[in-house]
């Protein structure tokens, strides 16, 4: 079947089976490789994207699900000012490692950011409790979104 | 030569300027922008598909395989069985136990039968539905006590004992003589599964007389052994290109040549491409887990604080395969009685097949299983002697000129003492001696020690090399086998690599490994990376050096002292003045002819043991960590969180402080997680909980204040700029910690992990007066 949306701004339009997950379509099928799989069960968080603007697992979503709505991935955000504080601090606070879990992650802390500048670290915990990190312990995470707190620009 | 040395008498310089800071990894930003490639993302759209078809029972002989309808379903390509297998269908590690494909009899559920390739995932489904697997089922010994009982069923030719091993150090019964106490107890550690976020895969390309995988294993060199083998080729015609991994934690070690040979096995026979990835339960129910161990462990001691003797009998759980274990087993037992000088030790270690998933290797090795009862015996003898943790280990710990278990003498680099001393001062644990209850909740600290041998186990010989590539625009290309799984030792060789040749880590880019053109580097284990792989990388940039301050010193006319390279520029001390840009210098040496392409190979000082006692030089060197950790036991709900961790390690140099404390983090969390929440779950030898859901791993919110790691710098004399591995030492010492934290909160011993709320719950309800 044929589905319409907004990937990353662009609108877009696919072929696909119906029932394909989200996350296999964008790997598969666009060539979109950010989106990680880690076990499909929405369990680990690395295929974490954003629809309309609201943290998701692809992995549980199913391609036709998105007609007519807006996916972005971390692709989509390389210069949003955000992201790119946040990624800095990723970085030089050392919150990567193998990197796997990095652009779930990534969002993820993007989407409590924005709806919450000053997050507490408690609720920065809670922020990317879907996510599973297995290298860094998350210790450097938290710390790096803490960073990236003080790093955003005053409007 | 002394590497500990080379600031002072080659660099000429007092301070570093790359090592020991805190540098920018050059990987992070390809991974935070979500361009870092992962084997399964080179995998183009259309590529054949290939799944393991496995055993669904755990002991059995093959009788028939049929595959003949579900080669006739639409999509499905190809479906190959043992007898496909014109090389050599043997894959095992250590010992020639374990088949390519099982085609006489299968040892666990998960044993590979088939390989089935086809065009999609929804081909490949219905292929294994009418594949049939007519099998003679045999006993399934589903525990080691069964595996060893006298009406046993052999798993493998020659019986369920894969190997043993032993030490005897001095007079074990003489030394328990001597004690005023003694304590013997039996400790079980169970399977953990490494749950790396990327499971494991493989991408084969087919030519003629060739074949190229591209994978996510740790050891490029191995896996194109193994390939190699099954096919019957020679190894110039596999070509490993070693992706980056998504964490690997020794499990994909051990799984990469398996993928790996799959893939190019399938690939070689189909004449084209094929992809494997693993889903999430393959992962856990099917690839090598942490090996289980049941450790029976007596010590005794002197009312002064002395340890006397130890007496350790090891029980590996192979399951399935031998796999590792000759390493695994060996390593715990050459470690066995801890971080300690004990002059009268026994050790007996066995590893025993069972019909279950098989171990393999995970951080921390034999060692973190060893730590948890060797660590819970000391912690025993001194609430015996009504002594202080941490001063009756003070009294015990090894110290330059110690003799370790396998009475190794220990002449430099020992910094165990200082590592526990920062940790109790940093924690001030005197204060804390009593624990702190605040309604059904208690607190209390613990401590733990650790030690780990650096390089590969059985004294097999160690060694290295590494390349390094000056360009005609100064740019450089460094290539080694070490690979990165996260844990950054490929960047920690080009600061290595940085400081010597005065050029900007930026400006060196790490090749991916690639058998074809980067040089054996050995494993990427034992924590050998940075140290073993580190010096090679050392090595290359000396003889690099030597070539460009030769050339310098003929462009600028002075002699080779004169000559400084710092910071991308080649100067003269004296005239600083008289200068050039490294590109220039790269320019004039490929016109003068001096080489701008160097290897370093570097082989680890030689280590023997006598296969009577166990007695001999084991390891290389040792890294030393300390730590203390502060718990919280929810009384009434049985819930264990720990609360913080004061961590020590004497790494012998940091040559990234920030990289090591990411270990050292990582490592307290996977610490936690066997020790507090994961388990695997068997039933009739079937994994029962093959995922994230049920097999609980720690997520943000268990994360515990960790206080900045306190480094001891004892170098290592023969490594690069003293360095010693980091990353497998980070996890020993958590285990011994937090049980030795719970039983100060609560009195309580645990002999067995993990302490999840319901053990608490019961241990509480049962030691209630
Ligand atoms: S792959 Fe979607 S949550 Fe793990
Ligand atoms: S950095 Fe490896 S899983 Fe997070």
């Amino acid at each position: 079947m044929e589905i319409s949306f907004e990937l990353n701004g662009e609108p877009v339009t696919v072929t696909v089976e119906p029932y394909m997950s989200l996350v296999d379509m964008l790997r598969a099928e666009m060539d979109v490789k950010s989106v990680k799989k880690g076990c499909e069960q929405g369990e680990c968080g690395a295929c974490t994207l954003l629809i309309d603007g609201a943290p998701v697992t692809s992995c549980l979503v199913l391609a036709p699900q998105v007609e007519g709505r807006h996916v972005t991935t971390i692709e989509g955000l390389e210069k949003n000012s955000l992201m790119i504080d946040l990624r800095e601090a990723f970085i030089e606070n050392g919150a990567v490692q193998c990197g796997f879990c990095t652009p779930g992650m990534l969002l993820s802390a993007y989407a409590l950011l924005r709806d919450n500048p000053h997050p507490s670290m408690e609720e920065v915990k809670m922020g990317i409790e879907g996510n599973i990190c297995r290298c860094t312990g998350f210790t450097k995470i938290i710390e790096a979104i803490l960073d990236a707190v003080e790093r955003i620009a005053p409007e | 030569m002394e590497y500990d040395k080379i600031l002072s008498d080659i660099l000429g310089r007092e301070d570093f300027l790359v090592v020991g800071k805190n540098v920018v990894r050059t990987d992070a930003l390809d991974k935070a922008l979500g361009k870092a490639m992962y084997t399964a993302d080179y995998v183009p759209r259309g590529t054949t598909l290939l799944k393991v078809y496995r055993s669904t029972v755990p002991h059995a002989r093959i009788k028939s395989v049929d595959t003949a309808e579900a080669l006739e379903l639409p999509g499905v390509e190809a479906i190959y069985t043992g007898a496909d297998v014109t090389g050599n269908n043997q894959i095992g590690y250590a010992l020639p136990d374990q088949p390519f494909l099982n085609d006489e009899k299968v040892h666990y559920i998960g044993d590979p039968v088939a390989l089935v390739c086809a065009r999609d995932e929804y081909a490949l489904e219905k292929a294994f539905q009418k594949i049939s697997v007519e099998y003679e089922e045999l006993p399934a010994m589903l525990d080691i006590d069964v595996s060893l009982s006298e009406d046993a069923v052999d798993i493998h030719e020659g019986g369920n004992i894969a190997l043993t091993t032993r030490i005897r150090k001095g007079d074990a019964e003489k030394g328990f003589s001597e004690a005023d106490v003694e304590v013997e107890e039996t400790y079980w550690s169970p399977y953990q599964d490494h749950m790396y976020i990327e499971t494991e895969a493989a991408y084969a390309v087919p030519e003629h007389g060739k074949v190229t995988v591209i994978c996510n294993g740790q050891s490029p060199f191995l896996v194109r052994e193994k390939v190699a083998h099954v096919l019957g080729w020679s190894l110039n015609q596999v070509r490993i290109i070693q992706a980056l991994a998504g964490g690997a934690f020794g499990g994909k070690d051990d799984q990469g040549p398996l993928v790996s040979a799959y893939a190019a096995f399938a690939a070689t026979k189909l004449g084209k491409p094929v992809a494997l990835v693993w889903d999430r339960p393959e992962s856990v129910s099917y690839s090598n887990k942490r090996f289980p161990a049941r450790i029976k462990y007596r010590s005794g001691a002197t009312e002064e604080g002395k340890v006397t003797a130890v007496e350790v009998d090891i029980t590996l759980e192979c399951g399935a395969y031998a796999n590792r274990s000759p390493f695994w087993l060996w390593r715990q037992t050459a470690h066995a009685a801890g971080p300690y000088e004990v002059d009268n030790c026994s050790v007996d270690g066995r590893a025993v097949y069972t019909n279950k998933v098989y171990g393999g290797s995970f951080r921390g090795f034999g060692d973190l299983a060893l730590h948890f009862a060797a660590e819970t015996q000391m912690e025993r003898l001194a609430y015996e002697l009504s002594m202080d943790p941490i001063e009756f280990r003070l009294r015990n710990v090894l110290k330059v000129g110690s003799r370790t278990t396998c009475d190794q003498v220990l002449d430099h680099s020992v910094g165990l003492e200082q590592c526990l001393k920062a940790v109790r001062d940093a924690s001030d644990w005197s204060s804390h001696r009593e624990p702190v209850w605040e309604g059904s909740k208690v607190r209390g600290y613990g401590v733990g020690l650790a030690y780990h041998g650096i390089s590969t186990s059985r004294s097999t010989p160690d060694w290295s090399a590494a390349s390094i590539l000056l360009n005609q625009d100064g740019s450089l290309t460094y290539r080694t086998g070490i690979v990165e799984i996260g844990q950054g030792s490929p960047f920690g060789h080009i600061k290595i690599v940085s400081e010597i040749i005065g050029v900007p880590p930026e400006n060196i880019r790490i090749e991916l490994p690639d058998t074809d053109s980067t040089l054996n580097a050995k494993p990427t284990h034992g924590s050998r990376g940075l140290m073993l792989g580190g010096t090679a990388a050392a090595k290359a940039a000396l003889t690099l050096r030597e070539n460009m301050v030769a050339c310098a010193s003929e462009l600028f006319e002075v002699p080779y002292e004169r000559i400084a390279l710092v910071e991308g520029r080649a100067y003269d001390k004296e005239d600083p003045e008289t200068s050039v840009s490294v590109r220039e210098l790269a320019e004039e040496m490929y016109n003068r002819g001096y080489d701008p392409g160097a290897y370093g190979y570097f082989k680890a000082p030689k280590r023997f043991f006598d296969p009577e006692t166990g007695l001999g030089v084991n390891y290389s060197v040792y890294t030393f960590a300390a730590t203390v950790g502060e718990v919280e036991v929810d009384t009434e709900t049985g819930e264990t969180s720990v609360i913080r961790v004061w961590p020590a390690m004497d790494c012998g140099k940091a040559i990234d402080p920030l990289m090591i404390e990411g270990q050292i983090e990582g490592s307290i969390s996977q610490g936690m997680g066997f020790a507090l929440m994961e388990n695997m779950e068997l039933k009739d030898g079937l994994v029962i909980n093959p995922g994230f859901k049920d097999y609980i791993v720690p997520s943000s919110m268990d994360t515990p204040q960790i206080e900045p790691c306190i480094i001891v710098e004892e170098p290592y004399r023969h490594g690069a700029f003293g360095a010693k591995g980091v990353g497998e030492p980070a996890i020993i010492s958590v285990v011994p910690t937090i049980t030795s934290a719970i039983h100060h909160a609560t009195g309580l011993w645990f002999n067995t992990i993990p302490v999840r709320p319901w053990t608490m719950h019961k241990a509480l309800k049962e030691a209630e007066p």
